[in-house]
């Protein structure tokens, strides 16, 4: 996965916080900007590339919904998870 | 290592945190640990015989987000790895996310340990059209797997037979070749230097590569010298790698585990999202959260405060222990001891009766209770995880994130519990302004009840003023100690249980356990407490305290000279020093009443809790605490008097 942000394609992806709820996307990159253990973490829990999310909701933090599995991220960390539409 | 587990050992539970193994654990042993609906529940190993095999044992771990190892909890996962005669390993899986679970059985599977896969929870992932062909993916990883639901015990008899004949799994991925050499070469030099009894070289030089600091110190300690030798060899490969070579590694895992889930996975589609899904959604809604937190804090209060701080201890404090029990106890002392000071030692002012068991049983057990039940039914719903969610922005005010909510919240119930419970926070320095926090302003549920009971039937005023100075102390307090207090704060990345009934059995085993501990905790010290308290006063010191106290107390606190004998009650419990007070509240003014709890309230705990502060941030941690906490209190109580008396 690439790990600069923005990644090299940005155009095409939007950071995770922008995302209107209700939409699923597609995971492209964690930025670096995340804490290296968090972004360990986030693979932990599945954010893996190409990977379908779908956003529940934006406040007040971004909750996803992956693989059956309800995630709460707050809005710094979220602003630096890049997706594709 | 053989291919099947037929030697006496013990049998280990690993799997991700909320999966479910404490309740497999119960089921394979009858012991019980505690187990809720929230990642983190288990914070220790706990160890039990097989019922299946008494020669065996079974081993809790708590849940390992990923491995390497990073946090505590993996680290305890990791020692129980490398330490324990493993006979095969139980690795218990969320059956919703199969992706995930097979990513640590790709790296348990390079251990080459026995291994038996449980999918666990396999009714929810049903529920949300997800099937998995349990033969097929038996077939691919070479060892036994059982759908389970544990809750109702579905599967887990099977469970049992399969661990007998647990097996080596297959390896599930071949990492690229360039990091597979790496590896090759760290395994040899680990087989070469020193070999580990059960587990392959290969595992080992995975995990260290990856970055974990137990096999590393266990690596450093087993090579002795020839460390040097290995260590090398990570460093190469650290610089070669192309990017961050644990990232890299981890990725493959997960790349591997994804082909495989994919291949025995199939979903059907589902019309609309479950009732539990909805509800879990409502409770963060933007706009229902709030209203929803309100509604669950009443019934709270209404539960513990009204019901168990008002109802029951008026009924077992006043009826019973005031009406019938204490009159007869004391008629029948007067009747048989031999001497009037064992009269005074038992049913005194002072009495080992009259004042440590009334106090313990009449006043705080059932409010404790209560409080207990009430926390069982909010941690098996899934609610707590969410309040996370809902604290977020506030905690991020005192350096902390949402998760730091748990052990607050149960240290409203039991302060030296949440000191413990720290552990789920994710560093040292949240966990040390948590336990800072949790011992100067989180009141536990023995002292609330004491503090609604005493200011509740003064006014509603004398509630909201103390509550409004412990919550602005704590955040107060918590601004600072996360300004000075060096590091950074953490955003809160949380997973969110789905929602769940609890099951009343479950809530009901809890809060006894729970109770068994805080009475073997509070009964030994309150009679010690009240013993103390006996002596001081027949020996003439107790007055000598209270007139020496006096400036302290009366001057500057503005509370009657016998209030220092709560306070030094307070020493030793600040529940047994707010009791003192409460006893003696018809001779308190509103104000006093307000300053003695504020004051008493922002003690520390309890001598268990400061034991467990010392336990998890070492003596000289805990002793600048209590240093700064004991003058704060007074500081606090006394610019508080000064206030009131000139507002109110």
């Amino acid at each position: 996965m690439n790990q600069d942000s923005p990644p090299s394609d940005h155009q095409a992806l939007v950071p995770l916080a922008f995302i209107a709820p209700g939409t699923e996307v597609r995971l492209a990159s964690l930025g670096k900007e995340i804490d290296p253990q968090q972004r360990e973490q986030l693979t932990a829990y599945g954010l893996a590339e190409n990977r379908p999310l779908t956003v529940l909701q934006q406040r007040p933090m971004t909750v996803i919904l992956a693989e059956e599995v309800e995630l709460a991220l707050e809005h710094s960390v979220a602003r630096h998870v890049w997706v594709r539409r | 290592m053989s291919g099947t587990s037929s030697l006496p050992g013990t049998f280990l539970l690993v799997g991700h945190p909320n999966v479910g193994k404490s309740v497999i654990f119960h089921r394979l042993t009858g012991a019980y640990v505690n187990v809720s609906n929230y990642p983190g529940t288990t914070v220790e190993v706990t160890r039990a015989s097989a019922r299946f095999d008494r020669e065996s044992a079974l081993l809790d771990t708590p849940g390992v987000l990923a491995l390497p190892s990073r946090s505590d909890d993996e680290r305890t996962t990791v020692r129980a790895l490398l330490n324990e005669p493993t006979r095969a390993l139980l690795q218990v899986g969320d059956a919703k996310n199969l992706r995930r679970t097979l990513t640590l059985t790709a790296l348990l599977a390079e251990l080459r340990i026995p291994l038996v896969l449980a999918l666990n929870m396999h009714d929810e992932a049903a529920a949300r059209g997800v099937t998995i062909d349990m033969a097929a993916l038996a077939d691919a990883l070479g060892v036994p797997v059982e759908a389970t639901v544990a809750t109702d015990g579905q599967g887990v008899g099977t469970l049992a037979h399969h661990l007998s004949a647990a097996r080596v799994p297959r390896r599930i991925l071949q990492y690229d070749k360039a990091i597979d050499a790496d590896i090759e070469r760290v395994a040899e030099a680990i087989s070469r230097h020193c070999p580990h009894p059960r587990l392959a070289a290969r595992g080992l030089a995975i995990l260290y590569l990856g970055g974990d600091d137990e096999v590393e110190a266990w690596l450093r300690h087993q090579a002795g010298a020839a460390y040097g030798e290995i260590e090398p060899l990570r460093r190469d490969a650290l610089a070669q790698a192309g990017g961050d070579l644990p990232t890299l590694m981890a990725r493959e895992r997960t790349e591997a585990a994804d082909v495989l889930a994919t291949s025995v996975v199939s979903r059907s589609l589902k019309s609309s999202p479950l009732l539990s899904q909805r509800v879990g959604q409502a409770v963060v809604h933007p706009v229902w959260g709030l209203p929803i937190l309100l509604a669950v804090l009443d019934l709270i209060y209404q539960f513990v405060g009204v019901f168990g701080a008002t109802t029951l201890v008026g009924l077992l404090e006043e009826d019973l222990f005031e009406g019938v029990l204490n009159p007869a106890v004391t008629q029948f002392i007067e009747a048989v001891a031999p001497a009037s000071w064992v009269t005074e030692l038992l049913v005194g002012q002072y009495g080992l009766w009259t004042m440590g068991m009334t106090y313990a049983l009449a006043l705080i057990l059932p409010i404790v209770t209560t409080f207990f039940l009430a926390f069982g039914v909010l941690e098996d719903s899934g609610y707590l995880p969410r309040l996370s969610v809902i604290a977020n922005r506030l905690f991020a005010l005192i350096g902390l994130n949402g998760r730091a909510v748990l052990p607050m919240v149960l240290g409203l119930g039991c302060v030296t519990m949440a000191t413990l419970t720290t552990r789920i926070l994710h560093s040292p320095r949240e966990r040390l302004i948590t336990t800072f926090l949790l011992a100067l302003a989180i009141p536990c549920s023995a002292q609330l009840g004491v503090v609604l009971g005493m200011l509740g039937s003064l006014s509603f005023t004398a509630v909201l003023v103390w509550a409004l100075a412990m919550v602005g102390i704590l955040m107060l307090t918590g601004f600072l100690a996360s300004r000075l207090i060096p590091g950074r704060r953490i955003p809160l990345v949380t997973e969110l249980p789905p929602m769940r009934l609890p099951i009343f059995g479950n809530v009901l085993k809890k809060t006894a356990g729970r109770l068994k501990w805080y009475l073997v905790e509070v009964i030994p010290l309150f009679l010690v407490g009240t013993f103390l308290m006996f002596s001081l006063d027949k020996l003439g010191v107790l007055p000598a305290i209270i007139r020496a106290g006096e400036p302290l107390v009366s001057g500057w606190l503005g509370l009657p000279p016998e209030a220092s004998a709560a306070f030094v009650m307070g020493f030793l419990r600040r529940d047994f020093g707010a009791t003192g007070l409460f006893a003696m509240a018809d001779r308190l003014s509103p104000i006093q009443a307000v300053v003695g709890m504020i004051t008493i309230t922002l003690f520390i705990p309890c001598f268990a809790s400061l034991m467990m502060m010392v336990k998890e941030q070492g003596v000289k941690t805990a002793a600048t605490m209590v240093a700064l906490i004991v003058p704060f209190a007074f500081l606090v109580g006394g610019l508080f008097n000064i206030a009131l008396r000139a507002l109110w």
